[in-house]
């Protein structure tokens, strides 16, 4: 019924497999839906945050997707600014699973405010000191960013490109997408820094504060850089996972290696900073504030923040993955490449709630104790509601639009050829699809 | 470095607690919460959603009995200077919206509540726990509402709150000054709520810059120490005890530290 | 059409730009958020003329000063009032939430008359004509019956006009049944009558003492007058010392210099030991023990015989060596003095214990001296003219009480309202047809609450005078709802504990809130609709004009000033109102033969109640619950500990050691049990308690009023604890219960 809409030279599941699947992820959504709702509603005390706990689930599900969002500007920066060429066959994905993040940050954000309402007060009383200034402004200016590089591949559905305005419309973004593509990158470089400076500049909370470089706390470029780094490990997952549930490669192994290798690289040199910094930390900055390094770790009554979460953040989630990634025997391994993506996620998503939560947990005056937090229902729903929405979006960008350019050529219908597809992107013919060999690449 | 204010007109207003005295009876909390117009739910007994601009925390020295000693402290907004006494407190340096302010002239930090739009991330950075999020709309059974201050507005639900230092009578008191043609108020002109109330006079409070106010002798005292000073909050609240356990735990101490500090301290 | 990159790029930011130009996008953001600053639901406190308006605070028998803050009509706050005698400016955690009385929900908005059941809260509003004549024929139907015995008046009001005025209707009345609740300060009086034969109150000169042993008094919980408590244990630590023995560090013990635990319930025979060091080692004021006292041969040798530090070691758990160094300590002091104030809740208390504590105040020679113990006279500014008593009324009031205070068996009690369930409940007196009960709250504030309810139920008519739906008069056929202290004129003497005469008036400040009348007034006038000799003694127009009339030329100076304090009277220190003009070691009044020891201070173990269980359960305050005088505010509830109350749940404190014991945690659920009843708790840990005591905050556990004055929040602890017969006045005497701990 829809096949109109379909893109040339590709199979789809049937419509009512389709809108079965769009229901069951609705429903979630729905739920998720409701539960906003009733935040903005009745306000905030829907959720089982408190005075100690200001910050919880929400604002770790902020900086964990926007953290993982950061494949869109760091393939982005790739593709457009180094000019790796390869990384077309992924960046559309990659922008879709960066516009879904930021949306879903968005939103949150939106939710998670007391005064939703007033919410344009970041901006309109913006105080210039604050790090949560610099993200609003950055993080609304990106999401711009993203849907300008979204829209056009939108335009590329079959029906719209029909329209000579929509396709006139569309070609001409592509052909400045470059430029917006360096803004976002700029953007984003600041935006994921400043979400790192939000705890780092505690001063009044140690676990948080890092010493600074010039203006910025440490862990300002730490953010930036495990974002650059795990971000691309999470449009790498999120690939695999939609060539697993269609049953089809969508692209192509080089592509995905040489990004794995990328993203591995940096999370080496990233876990190589991050220890220097947590050294740093336990051996100056803690001690000058009277604290050492263990009390942070301790499982306290009231707390289960052992040591095993450092493990988890920096071992399992850091040095495991980076060593997989490194190795060209892990990139081609199918296997170790799905934990080595899978593991690097854990680990900046470990990262942000360690940066976020576990700050507020810690007692910094000797007479308060570990404080505690368990999100309500409605917390989780709506925390549960962008991974709907993304599936959606995913789904119907999937099936509507031409998503990955490879897939055709890796997926020929029966009886037709992938050279056979009259209809090219312009790109593609400017750009011929695999020009570098397996071999060249590591060069 | 007190010196080089006395010579200013700059005030920085503060207190002093002695702890020796404070009973822990909580008549400070429940004037403070009169005079601002705090709300209160039929239960208040989760004290992390409970409003109280003015915490009494119960100390103990962790010993057993017999060698038990408890201790209160009362704990209101520090009004923290931040290093140099150039306002970088912890909250007012990263409120996105500016609706938390460092007065100048005053050294109080302010709370803008229709500016405010409750992100709270003013909360996470005070490590002293006196912010408070209105988690709930203000409601007031039925007919208390009448006893409501005018001086102090009723804060909307999902906005965060906290101590002001009774601002709002220091605008009393300078306004009243200036109706009598004076520039300046006198120390007894402008006293907070909880100071008024404390029946063993446990808190002073004053211009810790102005040498003719109790608090600038107070604060001097061999015995007086500040809550987390290694954290340079910088704050205007001193405390005062003759016990070494209650002045230790005002900060966070290295083991080998504490031994050292216990001495310099006296 | 054919779109160019430039004419796309303009395209963009022309409608970006022009939609933003449009004030609608800057008008309706800026319309939302003033919205959200003037949420219809959150209240604007209208602004008015502010005034400051002085009176005295009856919220407890403290006696402040205090300062309303108002802005037009309305009271916006309550302060200390500043150079006050009792409370110089300071103010407590009650006295400060006292306008959530004035404005609460839980008021009694006018006078109800019983629908339903007892108890079921069905109530319908009546006129207070009406209630006037239902009352008055009430008990001019009893009165016609020839039993005017049988009608009884629960006053909170002890001394003043208000009490004067209900004896006085009582009395022409023909009932001799006026009963007060108790507290310390009747067995302090009865102490004081027997050793010295004074009829005033106690009054503690702690201001000018620099050495305070206290034997668990809570001078920082509430003690006497609670803010002056505050001030006077400041000054005498600035030149002194406070020492205090307590089974629990509460917040006096942890404040004052020393604290020294004490097996609870063995005060009296710690107070002997330390007499024993006293005159053991001749530390004594000889010239005063000598010339100003009898009986000191007798005393001492009990003290010397039975009391020893190494026997009493024994008694109470204080090491011998502690017992001989505060001994001395207290001797050489220049102004030392011993209080005992313990009780349970605040439970009278041991008379044996009192006169223990007076007579080491004695071995100091600071009765009635500078820093020490003195009696204060009664207050004697009602003169009114006797009335005339019909036959009747003599009748009646031969009858003897109901709660057999006066009686041969307790001849020093003027009430014993802590008996007065038992009477009825095991039929030991007649029964009572009407109850008036006028500021008090028996069944909230009676211990073995269940009995107290199963009497009540016995008594076919209650009147309540309650200014608020307090668990008394929800448990009442007629409320006839007083005015507030806010709201209403009221004379009050000296404040509990007070070392000098004082009189102060507490005067209306704010209009009625309600349809609600002076108890004053409501007794004037149900007199007069009795008519008789009742209305002849009841010449007032109104409660007013009484008042006015009763103070004379001081009505004045005490409306502009609130209060007159008699700051020269000072007691006679040498000479004493006894038979003897002495300070009696042995009280003739009571020792009728001489091997008897019933008029020396001694111990005696009988201050426990119940069998069951080998903990002993303590009940404790603290300041921020009321437990006497109406429930705690919203404020005060606010402000207690999530030690003391969680959620639902009563929190008890009990050892770590006792815990392990028990197998019970920090948070855990335990049921408590006791020769009274049960109930389920929660458990902390409190390193601050003698292992095997359990100490329960008192206070909580109300079902009256409403949800944010702490229905439904913790138990009553007097559900679980009982009362024990002092066996010479007749007071509840009971410290502690013993009490069973399981994990429930
Ligand atoms: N806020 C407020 N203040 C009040 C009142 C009020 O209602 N509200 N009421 C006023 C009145 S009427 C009175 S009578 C006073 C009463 O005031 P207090 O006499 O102080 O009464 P509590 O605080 O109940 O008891 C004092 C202490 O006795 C301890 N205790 C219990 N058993 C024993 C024992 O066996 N031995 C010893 N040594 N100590 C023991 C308890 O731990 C408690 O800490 O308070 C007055 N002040
Ligand atoms: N649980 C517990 N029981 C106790 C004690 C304890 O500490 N705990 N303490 C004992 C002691 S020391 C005492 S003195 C007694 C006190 O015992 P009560 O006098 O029986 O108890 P209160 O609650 O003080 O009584 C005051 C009552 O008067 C009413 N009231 C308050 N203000 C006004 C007013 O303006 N007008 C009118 N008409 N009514 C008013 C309120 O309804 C309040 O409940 O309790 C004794 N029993
Ligand atoms: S105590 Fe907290 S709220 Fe107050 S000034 Fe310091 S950081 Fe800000
Ligand atoms: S909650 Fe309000 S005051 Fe605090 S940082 Fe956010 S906007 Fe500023
Ligand atoms: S200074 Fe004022 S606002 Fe601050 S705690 Fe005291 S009474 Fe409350
Ligand atoms: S009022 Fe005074 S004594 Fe009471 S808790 Fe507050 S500071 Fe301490
Ligand atoms: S101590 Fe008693 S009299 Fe004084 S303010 Fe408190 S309740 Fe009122
Ligand atoms: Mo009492």
């Amino acid at each position: 019924m829809d096949s109109e809409l379909i893109p040339e030279g590709v199979q789809r599941c049937s419509l009512g497999k389709f809108i079965l699947w769009i229901s069951a992820c609705g429903l979630v959504l729905a739920i998720g839906v409701y539960a906003m709702i009733l935040c903005w509603l009745k306000g905030l005390n829907q959720t089982n945050m408190n005075d100690a706990y200001g910050f919880a689930l929400w604002i770790w599900a902020d900086l964990a997707i926007i953290a993982l969002g950061g494949g869109a500007f760091f393939t982005g920066f790739l593709r457009y600014i180094i000019g790796i060429k390869e990384l077309k066959n992924i960046i559309n994905y990659a922008v879709l699973i960066g516009f879904i993040c930021y949306s879903s940050a968005l939103l949150i954000l939106a939710i998670d405010i007391g005064q939703p309402l007033r919410g344009w007060f970041i901006f309109w009383h913006a105080n210039v000191h604050s790090m949560l200034t610099e993200v609003a402004f950055c993080l609304s200016c990106y999401f711009a960013v993203l849907t300008i590089e979204y829209i056009p591949l939108v335009l590329e559905n079959r029906k719209i490109d029909k329209i000579p305005f929509f396709h006139n419309l569309g070609h001409n973004m592509h052909e400045v997408m470059a430029v917006f593509a360096a803004t976002g990158a700029f953007l984003s470089f600041f935006h994921q820094g400043s979400l790192g400076g939000v705890a780092g500049v505690l001063f009044g909370r140690p676990f948080g504060f890092r010493e600074g470089v010039l203006i910025w706390p440490w862990t300002f470029f730490l953010f930036t850089w495990s974002a650059a780094a795990c971000g691309p490990c999470f449009t790498i997952l999120i690939t695999k996972i939609t060539e697993v549930a269609t049953g089809k490669k969508l692209v192509k192994d080089n592509v995905i290696e040489l990004l794995a290798k990328i993203a591995g690289w940096m999370l080496l040199t990233y876990i190589i900073a991050k220890l220097i910094d947590t050294w740093y930390w336990a051996a100056h900055t803690a001690p000058a504030m009277g604290f050492t390094f263990s009390q942070f770790y301790t499982s306290d009554p009231g707390s289960w923040y052992g040591y095993w979460i450092l493990f988890l953040e920096v071992v399992l989630g850091g040095i495991v993955p980076a060593l997989i990634l490194v190795t060209r025997f892990g990139r081609t391994n199918k296997l170790a490449l799905w934990i080595a993506i899978t593991l690097a996620c854990v680990g900046v998503c470990t990262n942000r709630w360690v940066m976020v939560l576990q700050v507020l947990a810690i007692p910094v005056m000797t007479f308060d104790g570990w404080f505690t937090y368990f999100p309500s229902w409605q917390e989780i729903a709506t925390t549960i509601l962008p991974v709907a929405y993304g599936a959606i979006l995913i789904s119907l960008s999937y099936r509507y639009l031409p998503v990955f350019p490879q897939e055709r050529e890796l997926n020929p219908l029966p009886g037709q050829e992938a050279e056979t597809v009259e209809e090219q992107i312009e790109e593609e013919q400017e750009e011929p699809v695999g020009k570098l060999s397996p071999a060249a690449e590591t060069a | 470095m007190e010196k080089g204010h006395n010579n200013t007109t700059t005030k920085r207003y503060g207190m002093v607690i002695d702890l020796d005295k404070c009973t822990g009876c909580g008549s400070c909390m429940v004037a403070c919460m009169q005079e601002n117009n705090v709300p209160f739910k039929k239960d208040e007994t989760d004290k992390i959603k409970s409003i109280t601009w003015l915490r009494v925390y119960k100390l103990n020295n962790g010993k057993p009995y017999p060698d038990t000693e408890i201790c209160y402290l009362p704990r209101p907004c520090q009004h923290c200077s931040g290093v140099g006494d150039h306002g970088h407190s912890p909250c007012v340096s990263v409120c996105p919206a500016t609706a938390t302010d460092y007065g100048m002239d005053t050294g109080i930090v302010s709370q803008i509540y229709t500016r405010c739009f409750g992100c709270r991330y003013c909360m996470a950075a005070c490590p002293y726990h006196v912010r408070y999020f209105n988690w709930w709309d203000p409601v007031w059974p039925k007919g208390m509402e009448k006893s409501l201050s005018p001086n102090v507005s009723v804060r909307m639900r999902g906005v965060v709150e906290k101590c002001s230092f009774c601002f709002h009578r220091y605008q009393l008191a300078m306004d009243r000054a200036f109706f009598e043609g004076r520039k300046e108020i006198e120390e007894h002109e402008y006293q907070t709520a909880c100071t008024q109330a404390c029946p063993s006079k446990s808190i002073t409070f004053g211009d810790l810059n102005n040498p003719k106010h109790a608090v600038y002798e107070l604060k001097q005292s061999p015995n007086a120490f500040r809550l987390l000073e290694r954290l340079h909050t910088n704050t205007k609240v001193y405390y005062v005890s003759s016990k070494e356990w209650v002045r230790m735990a005002g900060d966070n101490y290295l083991k080998d530290e504490h031994k050292e500090m216990a001495r310099a301290k006296g | 059409m054919k779109l160019s990159r430039r004419c796309f790029l303009s395209f963009a930011v022309g409608a970006a730009a022009g939609i933003n130009l449009t004030p609608l996008p800057w008008k309706l953001t800026d319309d939302l958020s003033i919205w959200t600053q003037m949420w219809p639901w959150t209240p604007v406190p209208p602004d008015g003329e502010y005034t400051f308006e002085n009176t005295v605070c009856t919220l407890c028998p403290g006696g402040c000063g205090i300062s309303v803050r108002k802005v037009d009509q309305r009271a916006v706050k309550i302060e200390g009032m500043k150079e006050h005698p009792v409370n110089n400016g300071g103010i407590c955690v009650l006295g400060a939430s006292g306008l959530q009385y004035l404005y609460g929900p839980f008021r009694v908005e006018s006078p109800m008359k019983r629908v339903g059941n007892r108890g079921e809260g069905k109530w319908k509003k009546i006129s207070w004509e009406r209630a006037i004549a239902e009352v008055s024929e009430k008990l001019g139907e009893i009165r016609a019956s020839g039993s005017p015995e049988k009608i009884a008046v629960i006053s909170g009001n002890r001394e003043g006009t208000i009490a004067g005025l209900w004896k006085r209707f009582l009395n022409v009345y023909g009932s001799p049944n006026f009963m007060t609740p108790a507290s310390i300060e009747d067995s302090y009086e009865a102490a004081l009558y027997l050793m010295q034969g004074a009829k005033g109150s106690v009054g503690i000169d702690l201001e000018n003492a620099n050495f305070v042993l206290s034997f668990g008094a809570g001078l920082l919980e509430g003690w006497g007058s609670p803010v002056r408590m505050f001030q006077a244990s400041v000054k005498v630590r600035e030149k002194g010392k406070v020492i205090q023995f307590e089974p629990r560090l509460s917040n006096t013990a942890a404040k004052v210099d020393k604290w020294v635990p004490i097996i609870p319930g063995t005060e009296a025979a710690l107070a002997m030991a330390i007499a024993h060091v006293i005159i053991r080692e001749k530390r004594y004021v000889k010239n005063f023990v000598d010339t100003a006292t009898s009986g000191f041969k007798a005393y001492q040798d009990i003290v010397i015989k039975d009391y020893s530090p190494e026997q009493v070691a024994e008694i109470t758990g204080v090491p011998e060596s502690l017992i001989v160094e505060i001994a001395r300590e207290f001797a050489e002091a220049s102004k030392p003095v011993a209080i005992c104030g313990r009780g349970e809740g605040r439970i009278p208390g041991n008379v044996h214990e009192i006169m223990a504590v007076l007579a080491l105040n004695a071995l100091v020679g600071n009765i009635n001296s500078e820093g020490g113990i003195w009696s204060v006279p009664k207050p004697g500014y009602i003169n009114w003219p006797d009335p005339d008593l019909d036959e009747n009324a003599l009748a009646g009031l031969q009858k003897g009480r109901v709660d057999s205070a006066g009686s041969e068996q307790y001849p020093f009690a003027k009430s014993l309202l802590d008996l007065f369930p038992k009477m009825i409940n095991e039929e030991k007196s007649y029964g009572i047809e009407a109850l008036l009960v006028s500021n008090a709250n028996p069944l909230f504030t009676m211990p073995d609450n269940e009995s107290v309810r199963k009497a009540f139920s016995k008594i076919p008519c209650i009147i309540s005078f309650s200014s608020f739906m307090d668990e008394t008069a929800q448990f009442a056929d007629l409320i006839l709802p007083n005015h507030i202290y806010l709201e209403r004129y009221e004379d009050v003497s000296t404040p509990c504990m007070f070392q000098k005469p004082m009189l102060s008036l507490a005067k209306p400040v704010v209009k009625p809130e309600h349809d609600t009348m002076h108890t004053g007034d409501v007794i004037i006038k149900l007199a007069a609709a009795i008519g008789g000799s009742i209305a002849d003694a009841f010449a007032w127009d109104s409660y007013e004009a009484c008042l006015k009339e009763t103070l004379g030329n001081q009505w004045d100076v005490l409306k502009k000033q609130v209060v007159k304090v008699d700051y020269g009277f000072a007691p006679n220190p040498w000479a004493y109102e006894s038979k003897t003009g002495k300070m009696e070691f042995v009280a003739t009044a009571i020792n009728k033969s001489p091997d008897s020891i019933i008029g020396i201070p001694h111990y005696e173990d009988n201050g426990i109640e119940g069998e069951a269980g080998n903990y002993i359960l303590i009940p404790y305050d603290t300041m921020s619950l009321s437990t006497g005088y109406a429930a705690s505010t919203p404020y005060m509830l606010k402000i207690v500990s999530d030690k003391v109350l969680y959620h639902e749940d009563t929190v008890i404190q009990v050892n770590p050691e006792t815990a392990l014991e028990l197998g019970l945690n920090e948070g855990s659920y335990a049921v408590l049990a006791t020769a009274v009843g049960e109930a389920r708790v929660k458990v902390t840990l409190y390193d601050g308690i003698m292992p095997n005591v359990i100490a329960m905050p008192s206070g909580l556990g109300h079902t009256g009023y409403d949800d944010y004055m702490g229905n439904g929040k913790g138990v009553n602890i007097n559900q679980v604890l009982g009362t024990v017969e002092d066996p010479v006045t007749g007071l509840n005497a009971a410290w502690g219960i013993r009490a069973k701990l399981t994990k429930a």
